[in-house]
């Protein structure tokens, strides 16, 4: 298999911001969720988290679990720290390992 | 083929031996997350933030009891229908948790790679075999349920 290339096209996700900092602007920088490779869990089961869990297409849950695959991670979703929280708990009730972070 | 779409139900082609076996480890699953002390169930409670050990230990005392139940209660819910002809797709939610679930714990006691090749010879090799079936049944389930969605 070869990885197709992945937009990863969040709503929310405002990349090439470049706002001065002071405490308070950081704590506005978007979260974004990770998801790991491991190599335990099956290539068709993550494809369909992320199709369960996102609602994405199968095409672009496909993509991701592609990128996951060959480049190690992929971000999936973010937002707010809440809803990162929030998504990678429902990653985590499925059993993928998933991260949030802030973007920079 | 294990598991085979039927409508808006899965209907399960397992034989006895097999169900049999499933609810076993599906018990046995149980045990080991009840116990809630094996280093082995560490992938199924991983880490949310990788550079930040304390919010990470509040997000953990917030989950853990939900993904514990949760898992619990897919492990009854398999359980309850493991002998059934067919299941509904809560039912084939349960088993997708309890199959990926036992993968996990299994998994990571075998510290598998994804390089690894199968040595019916190797000491592990049953326990490799296990895991495997196992990940045979789950991708049977993921195709039932990727047509239910």
């Amino acid at each position: 298999m070869s990885p197709a290339p992945v937009e990863v096209d969040e709503p929310g996700i405002d990349h090439g911001l470049d706002r001065e900092l002071d405490g308070d602007v950081a704590t506005d920088r978007p979260w974004i969720v990770l998801v790991w490779n491991d190599p335990i869990n099956l290539m068709s089961y993550v494809s369909f988290v992320f199709q369960k869990v996102f609602g994405y297409s199968r095409a672009k849950a496909d993509r991701l679990m592609l990128d996951v695959h060959h480049k190690g991670r992929a971000v999936v979703s973010g937002g707010t720290r809440e809803k990162a929280e929030m998504d990678v708990f429902r990653l985590h009730e499925h059993g993928l390992w998933a991260t949030l972070q802030q973007d920079d | 083929m294990a598991l085979r779409r039927d409508g808006d139900r899965t209907t399960i082609l397992l034989g006895e031996d097999e169900r049999v076996l499933l609810v076993d480890l599906a018990e046995q699953f149980r045990s080991v997350l009840s116990a809630d002390a094996d280093p082995d169930l560490r992938r199924l409670y991983p880490a949310a933030y990788a550079d930040d050990a304390e919010r990470d230990a509040d997000y953990a005392g917030l989950v853990h009891d939900d993904l514990l139940g949760t898992r619990l209660d897919a492990v009854e819910r398999l359980i309850g229908s493991a002998t059934a002809e067919t299941i509904d797709d809560e039912d084939l939610a349960a088993w997708m948790q309890v199959l990926n679930g036992l993968r996990l714990l299994l998994g990571t006691r075998l510290d598998v790679s994804e390089e690894d090749e199968f040595d019916p010879e190797a000491p592990d090799a049953p326990s490799r075999a296990l895991l495997a079936w196992l990940g045979f049944l789950l991708e049977e389930a993921v195709e039932s349920a990727a047509a239910g969605l």
